[in-house]
């Protein structure tokens, strides 16, 4: 049996049949909680960007500095990774809580995780959300989305904490478009949990008050990743499809689903216009089963 | 005139039919362009209006906009591709005239006048879009693309003058990173006038009210090919392609939802060539076929995908192209198909 909470309101859904409003019993399997975070306390962020000078209006948000480096989609590095430059940012800067972007991590993410390394070595403790792990192409938006989720951090954690200690069942969280996550993959990525509340009561169509409870209890564990590949040729390109694929499915497993139920959903490939042979976008997304 | 208060018009209107730009290059050039604006405002004249032998440049993105979206521009590019036409040529540039008016296509030109202190030209040189940069009217009025100013978003500077355009410059796009900006055929007023798509600038200022009607921002005609819902996307490893087009073949197969519920074929390179409804041609190159979501934005190509429902609506292209030299440049064999 789940329990779907939101609003206040929770409700029990037996494989997929609303049995009504519930509160939590020892035959809960899991909890499925929907939420909206628009209105949370948001922490500070300190941005890095790793790229080149832009004009103002293009640069990273707040608090924050660009050093050289990044490759281009291609995958050829662009600059040396400015390391001093990141250490000096990250030890004067006064936060502890980072976003790193670097131009062209959909196709190669070393140099936000080397930066990661240079964060964590002058800041011990602190919190780190690099970009790639998003995916999208589109470094501003991939920016954005990585610095709302690093300010959401904070906030994701405190609701988290209630609902472990309300609910001995795992608790899910519902994300924005479907599906849900692991309590421990919401406190790391909140963002995808943004308009769970929205989306839940979206699904949940005509049960009114408890709508949004029972649209989040209806939803299975989901994640996606997206990324630029290259490939020569058929054979490399099945190669790389297949290591997004384990990739995706490794994520849905952390985003709560039971390991033997974890599929890939849709996996939808396309060419990249007006750049070499055998560039593509891949978008993956994997669904699994609550316990 | 194009100031910050009128640039949302023209940026609305360049979107309605535009094919291959994406949100995120589309809002780099907004903002870029807004940065400019802040001091300076555009004046928008015809070019037949100018003196006549004031010297104009058409300026365009070269490229993918996807590396565009990875790799921002530093903001100076349009500065350095003018100032290197002016010091080959030995004339001040007077006029930015667009190559096309698709999304950020419609707005960097408006930067580069800004820029420059020149006025933009009312006009472009496709009335459509095509993805080669020899594909325009000037050509077909007998204006060279070269000498070609490139400017890469990393500080390069490149200087081409070919007959072989795209041969020469695809490897240099790659080369610094997939993008970059051009301002090239640089010509005479009075060449520009007899060969620009006129008036096409206005137009979609005057299409971007958000009162406006879509058709407005197709001058010489849209009518839709049919409603339905994507069956299929099907897209080739790419081995066997024609080699001078930057792209894979892609086929796009929409199930007509009502009517004759035809099986509507759109064969794709970067964008649509050819639609077939149940074996037969109904709309080709130079005319333009392009996908509208249900909420009106345009659906690319590379963005399509199985269970969408969309509008194919056709574009008719200007009477330049249907001529036989415009079918030559930019008919279907331009695209490597014959029938």
């Amino acid at each position: 049996m789940i329990l779907g909470v939101a609003n206040g309101r929770s409700v029990a859904v037996q494989d997929g049949a609303l049995l009504g409003p519930a509160t939590y019993t020892p035959l809960v399997d899991a909890v499925c909680v929907a939420v909206d975070l628009d209105a949370v306390d948001l922490t500070p962020v300190a941005a890095i960007r790793i790229g080149r000078p832009c004009p103002l209006s293009l640069g990273p948000p707040g608090v924050s500095t660009i050093v050289q480096g990044g490759h281009s989609l291609t995958g050829d590095p662009m600059a040396p990774l400015d390391t001093n430059a990141i250490s000096a940012f990250a030890s004067s800067c006064g936060l502890n809580n980072f976003v790193v972007t670097a131009a062209g991590s959909p196709m190669l993410a070393d140099h936000e995780l080397a930066a990661a390394e240079m964060i964590a070595a002058a800041v011990p403790g602190a919190r780190i959300t690099l970009s790639y792990e998003f995916g999208q192409a589109g470094l501003r938006e991939r920016e954005n989305l990585a610095v709302r989720n690093a300010g959401l951090g904070t906030a994701a954690g405190l609701i988290a904490d209630s609902m472990a200690a309300r609910f001995p069942a795992p608790v899910y969280f519902a994300r924005s478009d479907t599906g849900l996550v692991s309590s421990q993959y919401f406190r790391r990525y909140p963002v995808v949990c943004f308009r769970g509340g929205v989306s839940s009561a979206e699904r949940g169509d005509g049960e009114g008050e408890f709508a949004a409870a029972y649209g989040a209890a209806l939803a299975s564990p989901t994640a996606s990743v997206e990324r630029i590949l290259r490939a020569s040729g058929r054979s490399e390109l099945d190669d790389a499809l297949a290591v997004v694929q384990d990739e995706v499915l490794t994520r849905v497993v952390s985003a709560g689903a039971v390991p033997g139920s974890a599929r890939v959903s849709s996996l939808i490939v396309r060419p990249l216009s007006y750049l070499p042979d055998g560039i593509y976008r891949a978008r993956a997304t994997a669904v699994g089963a609550t316990p | 005139m194009i100031t910050r208060e009128t640039l949302p018009l023209l940026a609305n209107g360049s979107r309605l039919l535009a094919t291959g730009a994406t949100e995120s290059s589309y809002q780099i050039a907004y903002d870029w362009a807004m940065d400019v604006l802040s001091d300076v405002s555009v004046p928008l004249v015809a070019a037949a209006d100018l003196p006549a032998d004031t010297m104009c440049v058409a300026v365009s993105l070269v490229g993918s906009t996807t590396a565009m979206e990875e790799q921002l521009p530093s903001g100076d590019e349009p500065i350095r591709v003018v100032r290197a036409l002016e010091h080959r040529l030995g004339q001040r540039v007077g006029a930015v005239v667009a190559l096309n008016l698709a999304a950020e296509n419609a707005l960097l030109p408006v930067i580069t006048a800004a820029m420059a202190g020149v006025p933009l030209v009312d006009g472009d040189g496709s009335g459509r879009v095509f993805p080669l940069v020899e594909q325009t009217t000037y050509t077909l009025g007998g204006i060279s693309a070269t000498p070609l100013a490139f400017a890469g978003p990393g500080g390069e500077l490149v200087l081409v003058e070919t007959d072989r355009l795209e041969r020469l410059l695809r490897p240099v796009v790659l080369s610094v990173g997939g993008w970059g900006l051009a301002a090239c055929y640089p010509m005479s007023a009075a060449a520009l006038a007899s060969s620009v798509v006129p008036g096409t600038v206005g137009r979609l200022m005057r299409a971007g009210d958000p009162s406006a009607p879509r058709a407005l921002a197709a001058p010489y005609g849209l009518s839709t090919l049919c409603r339905g819902r994507i069956v299929s996307v099907e897209t080739s490893s790419g081995h066997g392609r024609v080699q001078s087009l930057p792209s894979s073949p892609t086929s796009i197969v929409v199930l007509e939802s009502d009517g004759l519920r035809r099986l509507v074929r759109l064969e794709a390179h970067n964008e649509i060539v050819l639609a077939l409804a149940d074996g037969s041609p109904v709309a080709v190159v130079p005319d333009q076929v392009c996908m509208l979501a249900a909420d009106g934005s345009v659906v690319d190509v590379d963005m399509a995908v199985e269970g969408q429902e969309v509008e194919v609506v056709v574009v008719t292209a200007p009477p330049a192209w249907h001529t036989e030299r415009g079918r030559a440049l930019g008919g279907l064999s331009a695209f490597g198909v014959e029938l």
